[in-house]
């Protein structure tokens, strides 16, 4: 910077601004003024009113299910799309001759290109009582209820995430170089031990990278509990619409909120220091 | 083998849904629960409708900005990023990475609240300072504020795509170039910009993709404009039609027919 | 893609038979058979029925403009009347459902909905009147609507202060409807509601998902009243809530696509919404509790800030027509407090026990008050229980 020309340094400031005043007014400003609604009270007929209290964050155990389900729902759900995910990717990276390659990886995001909403409410219909529960009938289970538990939501998750995750793994895996897995084999490594100890560590960047991108969005997922959920498995995302569309809490809806963007900094940050440490020394970016 | 039959059924599990919206766009009844009959007539309909033609309007006008924005401010921000170092970049890290990772309920809720505030403490004061002759201009929650609040995530998504891209660059070209005395204008429009383009237009598409799809944010901060995905979730409570699944497979059929040019057009300049 | 309500068609077709059965008959007159079947040219309908619409719609309004923001219930419109309206005025109607007052008032406190009529519920139109977001409305601008034909029971929580502000548009129960293959306990009470709910109707039980009425059959099972705000009772109704939900199949105001796909069994229910299950599928009943409920009246308001208010009126105006109203009866089953729609509608109407229950059973049922629609404790309870 010493050696920097003053032209240099107004370009530099030039090509900021922008980006600095749409990070003050769209983020800093919001963030702030989230914090600042969180000490207010509730006024009579719902919004804000201004003051000072702890209140809202002493009323937090009040939604300990949300914050729960959101927290166990979440790496679950990565957990799962992980498993999911991963046999695909490798099947795409390892197996498939390059000239399959690129269409199969394109018919995977292709489902992403209609509207999450439609591709969700397809699910309210397979998984509802005319859907695969009356294929369950015809072969002797009945009274199998699908729509509106725990399975749906998961169901619709990994259909939701599943792209992101098939995505960063396939990268890593491609990029892997194969005369490695040669070399395993020649050394007499099963197959097995040559995916555990070459395949499965080379492939950690992606799979950390997928598995944070799911997470993250997890965390904040409001419609698929919602429609598959059927306001039964409640999310803090459903919480804070609830609080902001129907009570009209903004203090409390705001503490909430502050608490959700907490608790994922903390956990986005270990996260990364955990997984991440090795990635960043090679210069990997995250995303 | 296993793994392929595998991989059959992954596909299967992700075009079975797509199969049902796409077959029942074609239903000639009213429900979307009884196929009754094949008919194209819903997309009559759907393309009669001027709010669902508004509604696509809307959404294109939204995302096309949030795309262009981003990837002009993000490349710039990202160019600039790489000459700065110290506690000022360690502070710009810090804010895309925030930005990133805040869920879209808490940014869409955040700013409607933000701006709702802002809003009206800045209304009396414009109408305080405007010409008594005419109607003061009145803030309120409209395009700007969805193309804004799109833009927070999508530019910091096309800073992070470029700053990777930058860092694989090879920087011998850019050296060359300068030992040849190109100007430093000519240096970024002939070697680096070229470079930098992949990055740049796959954040834009990401961009597009993302603000064309986003409900949550747009459903707290659009105001009275109406957005795809809006559109969309009220038909839904209103009891869907096959018009909903027409929108989705038209939806469908742009982006994969976009997908195909774009190809064909890729495949043309490698040929080169 | 579940079922829903045939929202669109103007009637079903086993009333379409009915209907077609009486004209044959000489029951009714052949423009009330246009009128409620929506087989009527919509030119023809709208000359005799709209006078001052039809022909001369631009001069009797002015320019309405091309679009209007309508923000009302589900399944609450007969879209044939819509579609009408459009093509005699030019002017588009954007529909938007919700689920509940109070997200329409979040919706409105919050500001810029671009909304021109909506439909709030009795309780609400003081709230709306001291929050200063809806207007007063001009009479002269809606010759339609007549009210010496309304009945002040459902037109009077119009007025606040001397002023009108709002128009009726139907009026109805809050019950709840019953699949009667499954559930055989014939339950008659919200007591029994919850009951069945913990038994029989385990998993198969829906309560909407906003407090007044949720929380109001809670505190009617335990004989308290539908409004109460007192923290003990709430606190009583919380538990019984709380107990339930395990045992419950959803909470959501929207629940007929799963009462038609048989995924649930029972719900709390609007009468009319009770009555559109109930002609498509005679297993299902609408029961009013015998320990109270709701009783409740719709209206048609005005945001102050709507954008085109000219429109807003000519649709309003057009909706109150009588014959319109006895369409959209045709198509949604909610009875009109207009005295002049009653007197066309089929003599057998008046004896339906949907429409119109008996009179000790109406005794039982409380209009929601305007403290309970705010009420911070009934909020928050609502709010703890579905994030419970």
């Amino acid at each position: 910077m010493t050696g920097e020309s003053t032209k240099g340094r107004w370009l530099t400031v030039a090509l900021l601004t922008p980006t600095s005043a749409w990070f003050l007014v769209m983020l800093v400003m919001p963030l702030v003024v989230v914090a600042i609604f969180s000490f207010g009270e509730r006024s009579a007929v719902g919004g804000y009113t201004a003051s000072f209290t702890f209140d809202q964050y002493a009323n937090l155990p009040s939604r300990f299910t949300a914050f729960r389900n959101t927290l166990t729902y979440a790496p679950f759900g990565t957990l799962v799309s992980l498993l999911v995910a991963y046999p695909l990717a490798y099947f795409l990276a390892v197996k498939v001759s390059p000239k399959w390659r690129l269409l199969l990886l394109v018919l995977v995001i292709v489902p992403f290109w209609t509207s999450l909403l439609i591709r969700t409410y397809a699910w309210i219909f397979i998984l509802g009582g005319r859907g695969i529960p009356t294929l369950l009938d015809y072969i002797g289970f009945e009274g199998v209820r699908l729509i509106n538990t725990p399975f749906a939501v998961v169901v619709g998750i990994i259909y939701g995430y599943l792209p992101l995750m098939v995505f960063p793994i396939f990268v890593s895996l491609e990029r892997l170089d194969k005369r490695l897995l040669e070399a395993s084999n020649d050394l007499g490594g099963t197959p097995f031990r040559t995916f555990l100890q070459v395949t499965l560590p080379l492939s950690m960047p992606g799979v950390a990278t997928g598995c944070m991108l799911v997470f993250i969005l997890l965390m904040g997922e409001f419609l698929i509990p919602a429609f598959l959920g059927g306001g039964k498995v409640f999310f803090i995302g459903n919480a804070l619409v609830d609080l902001f569309l129907q009570s009209r809490n903004w203090p409390f809806g705001s503490a909430v909120a502050v608490t959700l963007v907490i608790i994922m900094l903390i956990t986005v940050s270990l996260y990364m220091r955990l997984t991440m440490g090795r990635a960043a020394d090679r210069n990997e970016s995250i995303m | 083998m296993a793994m392929r039959l595998y991989s059959v059924a992954v596909y299967l599990f992700l075009y079975v849904p797509i199969g049902i919206i796409v077959l029942f766009s074609f239903n000639s009844g009213r429900h979307a629960s009884s196929f009754e009959g094949l008919s194209v007539k819903w997309y009559g309909k759907a393309l009669s409708n001027p709010f669902v033609l508004e509604a696509l309007t809307t959404s294109l006008i939204i995302a096309l900005s949030a795309a262009l924005l981003s990837s002009l401010m993000g490349t710039a921000a990202a160019l600039a990023l790489q000459r700065i170092r110290g506690p000022l970049r360690a502070m710009f890290d810090g804010l895309i990475y925030v930005a990133i990772m805040i869920p879209g309920i808490v940014i869409g809720i955040a700013t409607l609240i933000a701006l709702v505030t802002v809003f009206d403490l800045l209304n009396p004061v414009l109408g305080a300072l405007w010409p008594a002759d005419a109607a003061p201009p009145k803030l309120s929650l409209g395009y700007a504020s969805v193309i804004a609040a799109h833009t927070l995530f999508t530019m910091s998504l096309v800073i992070v795509l470029i700053r990777a891209r930058i860092a694989g660059m090879d920087r011998a070209l850019i050296e060359a170039s300068e030992d040849l005395y190109a100007s430093p204008w000519r240096t970024f429009l002939q070697i680096t910009l070229p470079q930098l383009f992949p990055a740049i237009l796959a954040g834009f598409l990401l961009s597009f993709t993302f603000s064309f799809d986003d409900f949550i944010i747009s459903f707290f901060v659009a105001g009275p404009n109406t957005t795809l995905p809006i559109y969309v979730f009220s038909s839904i409570r209103r009891g869907i039609t096959p018009e909903v699944n027409a929108i989705g497979t038209m939806v469908l059929g742009a982006s994969l027919t976009l997908l195909i040019i774009a190809q064909v057009l890729l495949r043309r300049r490698e040929g080169r | 893609m579940s079922k829903s309500y045939k929202d669109n068609l103007p009637i079903t077709a086993t009333k379409l038979m009915e209907e077609l059965e009486r004209y044959r008959k000489g029951s009714v007159s052949r423009r009330h058979f246009l009128g409620v079947t929506g087989l009527g040219t919509a030119m023809a309908v709208l000359s005799s029925a709209v006078p001052g619409l039809a022909p001369r719609k631009s001069y009797a309004y002015g320019d309405l403009g091309d679009r209007l923001v309508f923000s009302t219930w589900p399944n609450y419109h007969n879209p044939v009347n819509v579609e009408e309206f459009t093509e005699a005025t030019g002017v588009n109607v954007q529909i938007n459902a919700f689920g509940s007052n109070e997200e329409m008032l979040a919706k409105l406190q919050a500001g810029a909905t671009g909304w021109d009529v909506f439909v709030p519920t009795n309780y609400t139109i003081s709230n709306y009147v001291e929050l200063g977001l809806i207007q007063e409305l001009d009479l002269s601008k809606m010759p339609n609507y007549d009210a010496g034909a309304q009945n002040p029971l459902f037109a009077g929580p119009a007025t606040v202060n001397g002023k009108v502000y709002a128009v009726p548009k139907n009026w109805g129960t809050t019950g709840f409807v019953l699949n009667s293959n499954e559930i055989k306990s014939g339950p008659k009470s919200w007591k029994d509601f919850f009951e069945v709910t913990m038994a029989e109707g385990s998993g198969h039980t829906i309560v909407h998902d906003y407090q007044l009425t949720t929380i109001g059959a809670a505190l009617c099972a335990l004989g308290y009243s539908f409004n109460s705000i007192d923290e003990k009772e709430l606190a009583e109704a919380e538990k019984v809530l709380i107990d339930a939900k395990p045992h419950l199949f959803a909470i959501t105001s929207d629940y007929q696509p799963g009462m038609r796909s048989g995924d649930a069994w029972m719900s709390i229910c609007w009468n009319g919404d009770g009555l559109q299950l109930n002609t498509d599928l005679p297993e299902m009943q609408y029961v009013i509790a015998t320990d109270g409920g709701e009783i409740w009246s719709d209206f048609y308001a005005i945001p102050t800030e709507a954008p085109h208010l000219e429109a807003a009126y000519a649709f309003v105006n057009f909706l109150l027509d009588p014959y319109v109203q006895v369409r959209e009866f045709a198509s949604h089953g909610y009875a009109s407090g207009d005295s002049r729609v009653s007197a066309m509608l089929p003599a057998d109407t008046a004896n339906n026990k949907i429409l119109f229950p008996a009179v000790e059973l109406m005794n039982g049922l409380e209009f929601g008050a305007a403290q309970t629609l705010t009420d911070p404790g009934r909020a928050e309870l609502i709010a703890r229980f579905k994030s419970a």
